[in-house]
């Protein structure tokens, strides 16, 4: 019988981008190198452990705006172009480095890696929302969804009618792709606000994960601190992250991915070798930005000197660091348990881009856990918080504390000096999307597809990721870019509606420019005190 | 520089600065800091500025009025402190004192024998608990050797604020 529970849980998100205008967008390659290095070897050790039999539980949460660029035919297209661009690459590598000893192996491995994960692109159709409902459907993962376009919830709070559209789309969308509904929700950036709780449960969500001090912070006391989940008084289950679990996966000094042994995310071929070599492979032509073929290991601290990647003993760390995390859950779960009198259960949530992207080996690493933990040791047993909560624990009633999970813990990442310009135009537009869903209620034909394009661009403006690439400092112009002309579009589809003056060749361009969502209804945003809540039975 | 298709959808047009209307809105950022942005339409400002003449006080200056609420209702105004700000600016962060309580702010002005005049009020915030909640369910409750030592098993990974313990002792 264990003693206490682990739920792992992946975050896979990126905003939307999508830029049919340029042959190769720097941004679109944030999906593709998404796609190749974190969600395809992912699927992979998934399937791999389904295949011989061993038994896990993952929670995955999938942002709707990543599960629209999966199902979007010009990015998967130009996706499967990416990976044969590095399939050639990677072919020309293991020329130039034939005979070397440190090197070819490497070369060969990341031809290999390429070559799969073009072939697991072929055998899906480039759809990998297929490859993940299969795995949920036989009950491997558990999905859940977020806000629509990853909204910063607790600061679009002025207009609530802003925040059930972005959850309730979000809930929407999920379905629609996987059959059936999300028992879960992943709040963006972990961020809670009093009150959110109430339109979760009204979405009929049963439980999200908060950072640590949402639950421990929560009022009343938690009785079991964050390792049981609490209930808040509209009757959502409130699960909070475990910090100790956190620290050993990202701490800069203690945590696994610093290993030496470990290979070395910013050494990259693409600023090593001649640009009238690697030029017409690089994405795009001829600008030096990462390819993912990386040589070296860390080595050492600093970035100059730098010994070639040993697989084998990265293998071996993988292995190593596995057995230390689970170690350290049964000690944390046998010790817990003497003091709560049911078995604790320990939430670990990660970004699902640190496996595989920048952490090389973090797949691999999984795929030790998951084997250690099912064959050599009976303490910790792998669930999700839904099968958690079927467990039928008693859950006390208690507030969630408002909170975050970043920098400081609070909302500051996302509210300072470099991006507060934003919220009053985010304000303001939620405030007129919100008035002309209101009195257009039952838009048809070109008022409903402006009506509609209205809530895309205000949605896509609300992503969370703009005011924190303005705060980190880095593609800053494209986060403000974005932001701007989503609301510049907004703005004047609001007052093209208005007017009754919709220019339908402008809105076809738009509509194809920012295409997300297609089925998005745009009467979600109805003024709540006209409305009822919306049944989501039988959106499937 | 933009691209073609970029400045076609935006109709070459950009954000306007202020939306022409009154409004004060304020969030809250952490347990003691509160964004406050806001907007004096022109006509409210041009009306501002006449009674101010009127009242042979052409230099007023502008405030916001910080209310705090006694713990922990909405109902019940606890205290209030007055911010200068100057006439240019349209958003300021506000330092409160105190974690868990409601605030609401109010935009408005002073000037020599004036008294506070309002001009907007804000929406109603609630700043975040930063720590331990002092409310206990009996219901709901380790011993205490067992919860100190439960919660410690937190601490060390997560707070390294000595208030964390210090509450915890209460």
């Amino acid at each position: 019988m264990a003693q206490g529970f682990l739920a792992l849980i992946l975050h896979a998100h990126l905003p939307y981008v999508r830029h049919p205008e340029y042959e190769h967008s720097l941004e679109e390659k944030w999906f593709f190198e998404a796609v190749t290095e974190c969600y395809i070897p992912l699927l992979m050790v998934f399937e791999r452990l389904r295949d011989e039999g061993i038994d896990f539980r993952l929670t995955f949460s999938l942002s709707p705006t990543l599960l629209a660029m999966m199902e979007d035919p010009l990015l998967q297209k130009r996706c499967r172009q990416y990976l044969q661009r590095l399939q050639n690459l990677a072919r020309l590598e293991e020329e130039r480095t034939a005979g070397d000893p440190s090197f070819a192996p490497l070369a060969q491995l990341y031809r290999s890696h390429f070559d799969s994960a073009a072939a697991y692109l072929d055998r899906y159709g480039c759809r990998l929302v297929s490859a993940f409902r299969k795995l949920a459907e036989e009950n491997y993962l558990e999905l859940i969804t977020t806000a629509s376009t990853h909204a910063y919830l607790p600061l679009l709070q002025l207009q609530p009618e802003s925040i059930y559209a972005q959850i309730a789309n979000g809930v929407q969308y999920h379905t629609a792709l996987f059959g059936e509904a999300p028992r879960g929700l992943w709040l963006p950036e972990c961020a809670f606000e009093h009150g959110l709780d109430d339109f979760i449960s009204e979405l009929g969500i049963q439980y999200f994960i908060t950072a640590t001090h949402g639950v421990l912070f929560a009022s009343p006391r938690p009785k079991y601190g964050v390792y049981s989940p609490i209930l808040t008084q509209s009757g959502v289950a409130v699960f909070g992250r475990d910090a100790e679990t956190s620290k050993q996966v990202w701490s800069a000094q203690e945590g696994y991915p610093g290993d030496y042994d470990y290979r070395e995310f910013y050494r990259d071929i693409a600023y090593d070798l001649p640009l009238d070599y690697i030029g017409p492979h690089l994405h795009p032509p001829g600008m030096r930005s990462d390819t993912g073929i990386k040589y070296y290991r860390i080595t050492c601290e600093g970035l100059e000197y730098k010994e070639p990647y040993r697989p084998d003993r990265a293998r071996e760390k993988a292995a190593l660091h596995a057995g230390n995390f689970m170690f350290n859950r049964e000690q944390q779960v046998r010790y817990l348990s003497t003091l709560m009198g049911r078995p604790p259960i320990v939430i670990s949530p990660y970004d699902a881009e640190l496996f595989g992207h920048w952490w090389f080996e973090g797949p691999q690493w999984l795929d030790y856990l998951f084997r250690k933990i099912a064959f050599d040791q009976p303490h910790v047993k792998l669930i999700t918080p839904g099968e958690y909560l079927d467990l039928g624990y008693p859950l006390q009633l208690a507030t969630p504390n408002p909170s975050s999970w970043g920098d400081k813990g609070y909302h500051e990442v996302w509210l300072n000096g470099s991006n507060d310009w934003l919220y009053r135009h985010l304000h303001k537009a939620a405030a007129d999307m919100i008035r002309l869903a209101t009195a257009h209620s039952e838009a048809e034909g070109l008022l409903e597809r402006a009506l509609r394009q209205a809530a895309r661009e205000l949605m896509l403006a609300q992503s969370s990721d703009w005011p924190f690439i303005m705060t980190a400092g880095t593609m800053v112009d494209y986060a403000r870019s974005r932001a701007e002309s989503h609301l510049v579009r907004f703005r004047t589809l609001a007052r093209q509606i208005d007017e009754g003056a919709i220019d339908a060749e402008w809105l076809k361009g738009l509509e194809e420019a920012d295409n997300v969502f297609p089925q998005l209804d745009y009467r979600l945003y109805r003024d709540f005190k006209t409305t009822v809540p919306v049944d989501l039975a039988g959106v499937v | 520089m933009a691209d073609p298709q970029t400045i076609y959808l935006n109709r070459g047009e950009s954000l306007p600065e202020l939306y022409g209307e009154d409004r004060l809105v304020i969030l809250p950022r952490d347990p003691h800091n509160i964004f406050a942005y806001w907007e004096v339409s022109p006509q409210t400002r041009a009306a501002l500025e006449k009674r101010a003449i009127e009242e042979g006080c052409p230099e007023i200056a502008y405030c916001l009025r910080v209310y705090k609420y006694a713990w922990p209702e909405e109902e019940t105004v606890e205290s209030f402190f007055d911010l200068e700000v100057s006439r240019e600016s349209n958003n300021w962060y506000i330092t409160v004192a105190n974690a868990d309580r409601y605030y609401h702010v109010e935009l408005g002005w002073k000037a020599p024998g004036i008294p506070f005049q309002y001009l907007l009020r804000s929406n109603l915030v609630r700043t975040p608990r930063n720590g331990l909640s002092d409310l206990i369910d009996e219901n709901w409750q380790l011993p205490d050797w067992k919860a100190q030592k439960l919660f410690r098993r937190i601490s060390l990974y997560h707070l390294s604020s000595a208030e964390f313990f210090r509450r915890l002792r209460k």
